[in-house]
């Protein structure tokens, strides 16, 4: 049964950045039966730990039946509406997370997944400019190194190492800025301390608006904690600065909190970290737990009204925008993080990670940082710790450590020198424990065969 | 909670498809749905309607099938999704599903959320492709005037610039042609086949006008499903073996969206059915599952999809709830019943009945102009029968939309043209139905 299937899939599906040939050749693919808390389980009954709970978005864990059942629930009430109507858990939903975000973010356009979620966060933030008069403000800040989406509005944001190369994709969307990453590890500005390169790289998109005209600027748009780097804390200086910088230039500020929000940095939001209210939040995965496709773009109640009446409504419609199973799973996850205090559980088991990661770090020279709060926490891989440079491609290590930790009970896939670790919120002290225990294994292994000298 | 708080929620926090909050405030919405079956839907208020339009066109099933809830349940509770490189059996067994169900070699499926990502998806296929076939400079995209093919960046500005015109500058390499709708207010006079040559030639010339060696593809509905102010018949079929045919010669891909013609709507399986051509790439969704839960794909060709095959090939791409296993056991279950109960062809034959009524109805009103579509896709202009020249004002608009909600029909008007897309699972006596209510409403008018 489970040959046949996979037969199928290398014949007909064709798989997030897989290539069917290549899975072929290693018996690829995994296919999973059964979920529950971190852990999986394939067709041959073999059970892992999910490192990175899918994409760093099954927050609450997974076989949450009490989820199942309220989406049962829902769909056999109102499974979907007519145009230009809605539907009771929708309507809930704006208001929780009204009062769930930060200051006066109150208008919430929900969609199905984080690119859709910062599309119609910069349709809504292009079109409010033009709303205002300022019909030249258009271009849009991002930070090298950061990835906001796949579809073409948000491809262009971000990218350059490590985010993968989209020159297959061109011509590039126009009118697409980019700032420095407020990364100490590999600071642009080589800083030695953390505040440092958060005041050099704030002041770096300040210079970005100067250069090109501030009415040529519609918007900034960052994740609080940059994922593709590794779990970049940016210094408190950088949130700050960021606010006050996109006020004075009437420039607006997007937080992207698609992976940060719903916990994974041990509070609801990442914003909350530095007390900031950006202009626009946009969230997907967590608010969910990936229980069903939904993400939301979340508007300050000063910016939405710019679309209020009759005359300037947004001109945006997506099929599944305000689905009412989504909704309704997402309330009950909601509720699940909020009753079973998996956030304060994600502060604490996150902290012990990091501090496992660092005695790890002690034990093995290859690690070269280890960074990260709540339970988003990354470390990288060097080849030498002064130089931070990383071992020759051809040594394939990202691919050996995916087979090594694939075979000490871990799905952890690696595709560069960067490892995030984004589990369940739910995860538990041991269930750390063994995890930290399976990389050190790998890391061991790795060595011998690299021949490198071993600490005592 | 009751409805008026709800309401009032709503005006404060809820952003909708394209609505202004102040103006459902002003109509004592927004109307909220509270139970929905086949193709009646009720509101807060104890108001039954028949949803005309079926949400986007979109519950082909029509509302309230316990039979997809409960595959739904079944496969949360299995597993709810999946981690990083590896998938799930609904998902295989949907993409296999998918490729037995359409044309020819189609049979590589990229599962996506949504009609929007299926089409950016679809470009992206399209334009990597070339830059593995060493053509590089093949990036411009040919729509049509006056189709929609989705909300996000690369998608938008797919068949109208000034649409979107608030949205910022132009993503570029769009390229605009006609669309080949034998009712468009550009035909004057010819006949659906002429129509059909010259918009096909005119591709042509674009193609040469842009020289072929800039053009990555050709995006189009195979029966346009919406134009603004116009009714929608479909085109001749010379114009698909046309389009076809040159596509071929300049070795420029065609992608059929099928995100509102597949599973039944016209008739038969897909739009492009209709005329007997194979596309290089399909994109599907709403139909797909009904709008049970969030589903699209890209169904693409075998050797467009072997060209990311081996080496550096690799497609770069991940959309976290592409492929969700809850999904895909939702949209087998969907196409198992519309196999099982026929849904196809009702929709042909229903939909062949709806269009007879419509004429008929013709006959008594004169306010009726065009009448066109297929299947399930259908569309009636209204024309103003004292000065044919003179078009219907917007206080005609709204007092046409009241009366219909009066009479319990919720469907797409502009006021100037109705569309219906019902559940294709509808039968004739609700046909007669919505044509009784129809005809009251246009009588009072």
């Amino acid at each position: 049964m489970s040959n046949e299937l996979r037969e199928k899939a290398l014949k007909y599906l064709w798989m997030q950045n897989r290539d069917w040939s290549q899975m072929a050749e290693i018996g690829d693919p995994p296919i999973f039966v059964k979920g529950e808390g971190i852990r999986v389980t394939d067709t041959e009954g073999n059970t892992y730990i999910d490192v990175n709970a899918g994409y760093n978005s099954v927050n609450v864990g997974y076989g949450r039946s009490d989820i199942a059942e309220e989406i049962y629930k829902q769909m056999l009430e109102v499974n979907y509406f007519p145009q230009g109507t809605t539907t009771k858990p929708t309507i809930q939903l704006a208001k929780k997370l009204s009062d769930l975000t930060p200051g006066d973010l109150s208008r919430v356009f929900p969609v199905s997944g984080g690119s859709e979620a910062n599309e119609t966060a910069l349709k809504i933030a292009r079109a409010y400019h033009v709303k205002n008069g300022d019909i030249n403000r258009n271009k849009i800040i991002s930070r090298r190194g950061s990835y906001h989406g796949t579809t073409a509005g948000v491809l262009w944001l971000g990218g350059g190492p490590p985010v993968a190369s989209r020159d297959d994709f061109e011509p590039m969307y126009p009118n697409m800025l980019h700032a420095p990453q407020p990364n100490l590890y590999r600071c642009e500005f080589n800083s030695l301390d953390n505040s440092e390169c958060a005041i050099k790289s704030a002041n770096a998109v300040e210079d970005l608006i100067k250069f090109h005209g501030p009415d040529t600027i519609a918007a900034v748009i960052a994740e609080p904690i940059a994922i593709p780097q590794g779990a970049v804390v940016p210094g408190d200086e950088y949130w700050p600065m960021l606010r006050e910088i996109c006020d004075k230039y009437g420039v607006l500020l997007i937080a992207d909190e698609v992976i940060c929000g719903f916990g994974r940095t041990g509070k609801m939001f990442a914003m909350e970290h530095w007390g900031i209210v950006p202009d626009i939040m946009t969230v997907a995965k967590g608010i969910i737990s990936s229980y069903l496709p939904l993400a939301a773009t979340i508007v300050r109640k000063e910016i939405a009204d710019k679309f209020a009446d009759e005359d300037n409504y947004l001109k945006h419609t997506l099929t599944n925008s305000g689905h009412p199973v989504s909704a309704a799973a997402a309330l009950k996850n909601i509720e699940i993080l909020e009753n079973e205090n998996i956030i304060d559980n994600s502060a604490n088991m996150g902290k012990y990670l990091k501090e496992q990661l660092e005695v790890l770090k002690s034990d093995h020279q290859i690690i070269g940082d280890v960074r990260g709060i709540g339970l988003l926490v990354a470390f990288e891989i060097v080849s030498d710790r002064k130089t931070k440079s990383i071992f020759s491609p051809d040594l394939s290590i990202p691919d050996r450590l995916t087979e090594k930790f694939f075979k000490h009970g871990l799905i952890f896939r690696v595709s560069n020198e960067i490892l995030n670790i984004g589990p369940p919120l739910s995860i538990t002290r041991s269930e750390i424990d063994e995890i930290v225990h399976a990389i050190d294994l790998s890391l061991w292994e790795i060595e011998g065969e690299l021949g490198l000298p071993v600490n005592d | 909670m009751n409805s008026n708080n709800l309401k009032s929620i709503a005006s404060e926090h809820l952003w909708m498809n394209s609505k202004s909050w102040l103006q459902s405030k002003k109509e004592d919405g927004p109307r909220i749905i509270i139970d929905a079956k086949g193709i009646y839907v009720t509101d807060s208020e104890g108001n039954t309607f028949i949803d005309c339009n079926a949400g986007y066109s979109s519950v082909n099933l029509g509302y309230g099938r316990p039979e997809i809830a409960q595959v739904v349940k079944d496969q949360l509770n299995a597993i709810s999704y999946f981690p990083q490189a590896s998938t799930t059996e609904p998902l295989i067994k949907l993409v296999e599903k998918l490729a037995s169900i359409t044309p020819g070699d189609l049979n590589r499926i990229y599962p996506v959320t949504g009609g929007s990502e299926a089409n950016e998806t679809a470009i992206k296929i399209a334009r990597g492709y070339h830059v593995r076939r060493g053509e590089r400079g093949r990036y411009k995209i040919i729509s049509r005037e006056g189709s929609y093919h989705g909300a996000t960046g690369g998608v938008m500005w797919l068949g109208s610039p000034n649409k979107v015109a608030e949205f910022g500058v132009p993503y570029p390499g769009m390229v605009y042609t006609s669309q080949p709708n034998p009712l468009s207010k550009k035909n004057k006079n010819k006949s659906s086949y002429d129509y059909a040559v010259d918009c096909a030639n005119e591709v042509e010339r674009m193609i040469l006008y842009h020289s072929s060696k800039t053009i990555a593809a050709v995006i189009a509905e195979p029966i346009v499903s919406q134009m603004p102010d116009e009714v929608v018949s479909p085109p001749d079929i010379i114009y698909w073996e046309m389009l076809r045919d040159i596509c071929d010669r300049y070795g420029v891909l065609l992608i059929v969206d099928e995100v509102v013609c597949g599973f039944g709507r016209t008739g038969k399986w897909f739009g492009i059915d209709h005329f007997g051509i194979k596309p290089d790439i399909m994109t599907v969704a709403k139909g797909v599952v009904s709008c049970y839960v969030p589903l699209g794909a890209v169904i693409v060709s075998e050797d467009i999809a072997d060209a990311y095959v081996g080496g550096d090939n690799l497609f770069r791409q991940a959309l976290t709830f592409g492929g969700h296993p809850a999904a895909a056991a939702a949209a087998l279950k969907n196409i198992e019943i519309i196999e099982k109960e026929n849904l196809v062809n009702n929709a042909a034959e229903v939909g062949l009945y709806f269009l007879n009524k419509l004429n008929d109805l013709k006959l008594k009103h004169n306010i009726i102009g065009d009448i066109g579509g297929i299947g399930l896709m259908l569309g009636l202009s209204l024309i103003n029968s004292d000065s044919v020249n003179e078009s219907l004002n917007d206080d005609f608009s709204d007092r046409l939309k009241t009366k219909l909600i009066r009479e319990g029909l919720l469907l797409r008007t502009d006021g100037k043209t109705i569309h219906f897309g019902p559940p294709i699972c509808i039968n004739k006596n609700q046909i007669d139905e919505i044509i009784s209510k129809l005809d009251k409403v246009l009588f009072e008018l």
